[in-house]
């Protein structure tokens, strides 16, 4: 046997200890590739370019920055892994060292072991996530609306790229761990984790410190939002303290809230309770960094995946602009307008569309942000929408909700009066009355619309206002229309100083869903990696306990502790472990949520709940496995 | 009345070759006794303590604690039965870590959820017997070994057992706490009546029993009782132990 192969053997006879490690490690390295394998694809550049700019930027630049992601988060996740493992193995160490080997050959030996396990690491996501990238590519391709498809083909650089990145990665790593575990005499090792660690002492300035610079923290990032003071510092700052918070809340406050728990005597001596908060007082200190970096990373991941999400709500421009097709142009340009919208009409009848259409003109008197149109019109237009003509008397006038009110839900009624007061006072005509705010999705325009009886659209056109005009469409199989939509497009002039302008609600539609596949590739793949490693930590930090659990279950067993007490205590430890860090993470990306919400004017209620309820679905199944791994290997040291 | 009743017990470690630890045992410890277990090594004393201590299932045989078959329990039952009926004292201490000296001593009692005065006032009582008030509220790693064992030894007595088992409890001591323990013991054998069955290697703890078993092969040897003299019963356990393993290196050339 020589070195190597102690190395070999070392790593290879001790799967289950490297099995999390290593599937994590794996993970990642997978994730990174496909990332790779879809930001080197030849096909799917060319693609998303041709159909849209801002696809192409939005893929290109989504995936580099969730591969730089992964990346540092793999770098330090490897970083404390394997540091807890060498940590773990003080004792074999102390052996080795009696036996003659130099801190040389230690060295030597971690190194060897380390880059063994990341060179298979390495192998094994670059080879696992080859067998996938055929299934990866056809559902990117689906999910992307790519008509092409994307092909296969032999990421060669993505292979050469990844593999490079993370070879890197797990020299570095070694190269850093490599003193760990150093200790100046060997019996220092050899006694390893038999001693036991003082008690943690938690200072009550900063247990307080961390409650306040959470709170801090949160009103920072709601002052950022609803002051609208958009100043990227500030939410810097903002994060750096909730960060730090939550760091001195898992180290001092949960210190101090056990110690009080602890002095509660008769809260403390009754049943298991005396097994369960010793325990957790003696393991805090251990515990409380991967609780920290556990909440940290869920908040990051969950966060992440709800912006993503928020963005992409598909059949939002459906709902919001129902319009197949939309025509604008300035009223100056209407000859030219007239031969458009009759050349949009044959199309749609040689391709055998049903349609019916409205026009709609926008008033604009230069005293008012928002849009005027003429009563008429807008029945018309509610007409076509499958709505009953709305009646308005002399002095009446009608508020319809356009897009951002509408989605969310918020109406502010003033702003718009006041508009259409200036507006009538800069044209010396009285004061009307709001009869009503229409709700329905009648406006396919971001701002509210003020809707006037024709009489007063008549003064105020005699007055002067300019108008531009719009066409609305509205097609039932507007979802076939792609094709005819492009046609259209090519045929029509572009842009609205030439004469018009032509919008397709097929072609956002298309647009849409790209963008949605392409943040939901990146969300999900980022989201499942930085779980695992969530999951990862907590399986390490259980490992390294295993033995001493065992030890003293066993001993507390023979004095008389019941199966059933072990299962409720065990249950007690691990819920604790599993589900902390996981609410903290959830409270903050909580607060970032509403927060996200108010920033983009839409509710993020059912996108939130979803991605709670996957992740507390999945945490749960984890919880239960290894509740049912754990319990019975403690079982079978019961007496 | 006998609070111990052990009769044909067998123990048989199955395998390809089978091992019988345990030969057809017989053993009684009466109310209040203090009895010694002593054998050369792999003669099955431990084997015989796990047994009577319910940790281990004998093959066949009965044991009785106090006229009752523990082994017909369920493991919930059998646990409380532990809790309630057993201490123990180990040759390591075998004290949680993670917890005080109090702590660690009312642990029997708050498993069976006494109440929090009665059992403070219990662990005070035994405290000061052992002498160990002083250092109720240190953590165990701040301790000695005797005060350590002194704090087992409470644990093992705190919810005044039937039986308390002790399996070599001054194999981890340096002789002047090995005698200080085993004196404990053997006063408060006479002082609270307490039973005790000692498994040790030791013949100068043995020396504190009133009466020493010997094992060897799995099979009991002979028995030595002591009179009044205990530098006699000394010598009668050196003699036997000579006569049983021939390894006169093992023993103590001091007597004490």
């Amino acid at each position: 046997m020589n070195f190597r192969q102690f190395a070999y053997r070392n790593v290879v006879r001790k799967k289950r200890t490297y099995a999390a490690h290593f599937l994590s490690s794996a993970f990642s390295v997978m994730a990174f590739f496909i990332y790779a394998v879809l930001l080197y694809h030849p096909d799917l550049q060319g693609q998303l370019t041709s159909s849209s700019a801002t696809a192409s930027y939005l893929a290109t630049m989504g995936l580099r920055v969730s591969q730089y992601f992964i990346f540092i988060f793999s770098f330090l996740f490897l970083l404390y892994s394997t540091g807890a493992f060498l940590k773990a193995r003080k004792k074999e160490f102390g052996i080795l060292l009696v036996l003659g080997m130099t801190e040389k050959q230690r060295m030597k030996l971690t190194f060897a072991e380390n880059m063994l396990i990341g060179l298979a690491a390495i192998g094994c996501g670059i080879g696992v996530g080859l067998l996938f990238t055929k299934l990866m590519l056809l559902a990117s391709a689906r999910l992307l609306m790519l008509e092409e498809g994307l092909r296969f083909y032999l990421p060669l650089q993505a292979v050469w790229m990844t593999a490079s990145a993370f070879a890197l990665l797990f020299l570095v790593v070694s190269i850093l761990t490599i003193r760990v575990g150093y200790q100046s005499s060997a019996l220092e090792l050899m006694k390893g984790d038999e001693k036991p660690k003082p008690e943690p002492k938690a200072s009550i300035w900063l247990s307080l410190l961390a409650v306040l610079l959470i709170a801090a923290g949160y009103a920072m990032v709601f002052y950022f939002v609803n002051k609208q003071a958009y100043f990227m510092p500030l939410l810097a700052l903002a994060i750096g303290c909730v960060v730090l918070g939550t760091y001195f809340l898992f180290t001092q406050l949960s210190v101090y809230v056990l110690r009080a728990l602890k002095s509660r005597k008769s809260f403390l001596f009754r049943g298991i309770n005396l097994m369960t908060f010793t325990d957790m007082a003696y393991r805090i200190r251990d515990n409380a960094n991967m609780y920290f970096m556990v909440a940290t990373v869920m908040a990051v991941a969950f966060s992440g995946i709800g912006a993503c999400l928020s963005v992409g709500d598909p059949g939002r421009t459906e709902k919001q602009y129902p319009y197949a097709f939309t025509y604008w142009y300035h009223s100056e340009h209407g000859d030219q307008a007239e031969g458009a919208v009759v050349h949009i009409d044959e199309m749609l009848k040689v391709e055998g569309h049903s349609f019916q259409r409205a026009q709609l003109d926008w008033i604009d008197t230069g005293h008012s942000s928002y849009p005027i149109v003429s009563l008429t019109q807008f029945n018309k237009l509610a007409g076509i929408r499958g709505f009953d003509p709305y009646l308005l008397h002399s002095d009446e006038w009608l508020i319809a909700s356009g897009v951002f009110a509408r989605i969310s839900g918020k109406f502010y009624n003033e702003p718009v009066i006041e508009a259409l007061a200036m507006t009538q006072e800069g044209n010396g005509q009285s004061s009307l009355r709001l009869k009503e705010r229409v709700d329905e999705a009648i406006i396919a325009l971001d701002n509210d619309v003020i809707v006037l009886r024709d009489e007063e659209i008549a003064r105020l056109i005699e007055k002067g206002a300019v108008s531009s005009t719009v066409m609305y469409y509205a097609v039932p199989t507007w979802e076939k229309t792609l094709e005819l939509a492009k046609q259209l497009q090519s045929d029509l002039p572009v842009d609205f100083a030439g004469g018009g302008q032509l919008s397709a609600l097929a072609i956002e539609h298309y647009h849409e869903r790209q963008m949605n596949g392409i943040l939901l590739i990146i969300s999900v793949l980022v989201g499942v990696v930085f779980f695992t490693f969530a999951a990862s930590f907590i399986y390490f930090r259980l490992y390294a306990d295993v033995e001493r659990d065992e030890k003293q279950l066993g001993m507390t067993s023979k004095l008389g502790l019941s199966p059933k007490e072990l299962g409720r205590l065990m249950t007690r430890q691990l819920s604790v472990m599993f589900f902390l860090p996981f609410l903290i993470g959830m409270v903050h990306s909580g607060i970032a949520f509403i927060n996200m919400a108010n920033l983009t004017k839409t509710s993020m209620l059912s996108n939130s709940l979803m991605i709670y309820g996957a992740f507390l679905g999945i945490q749960l199944l984890y919880f239960l496995l290894i509740r049912w791994r754990y319990l019975s290997r403690m079982r079978k040291k019961l007496v | 009345m006998d609070v111990l009743e052990v009769k044909s017990l067998n123990k048989v470690y199955p395998g390809n070759v089978p091992y019988r630890a345990l030969n057809d045992i017989d053993l009684n410890v009466a109310k209040g006794e203090f009895v010694g277990i002593m054998g050369p090594s792999g003669s099955g004393k431990t084997t015989l303590l796990n047994v009577v201590s319910t940790i281990d299932r004998p093959t066949s045989g009965h044991v009785l604690l106090n006229g009752a078959a523990p082994f017909r329990l369920l493991p919930e039952g059998l646990a409380r039965f532990r809790r309630r009926e057993l201490g123990f004292v180990f040759q390591s201490f075998n004290l949680l870590d993670t917890m005080t000296v109090v702590e660690n001593i009312v642990l029997p009692l708050t498993l069976d959820r006494m109440k929090v005065d009665d059992m403070m006032d219990r662990a005070r009582q035994i405290a000061e017997k052992l002498g160990i008030t002083g250092i109720l509220d240190k953590r165990t790693y701040e301790i000695s070994g005797g005060q350590a064992q002194r704090t087992a030894i409470a644990r093992a007595l705190i919810h005044q057992p039937q039986l308390v088992l002790a399996d070599e409890p001054t194999g981890n001591l340096d002789s002047k706490s090995a005698r200080d323990v085993m004196e404990l013991m053997s006063s408060l054998n006479k002082g609270e009546g307490a039973t005790m069955l000692l498994v040790t290697h030791d013949a100068m703890a043995a020396s504190y029993c009133d009466r020493v078993v010997f094992i060897k092969d799995g099979r009991t040897y002979s028995e030595v009782h002591c009179g009044d003299n205990r530098n006699a019963f000394y010598q009668k356990i050196l003699n036997v132990l000579s006569l049983l393993g021939g390894n006169g290196h093992e023993f103590p050339t001091i007597r004490v």
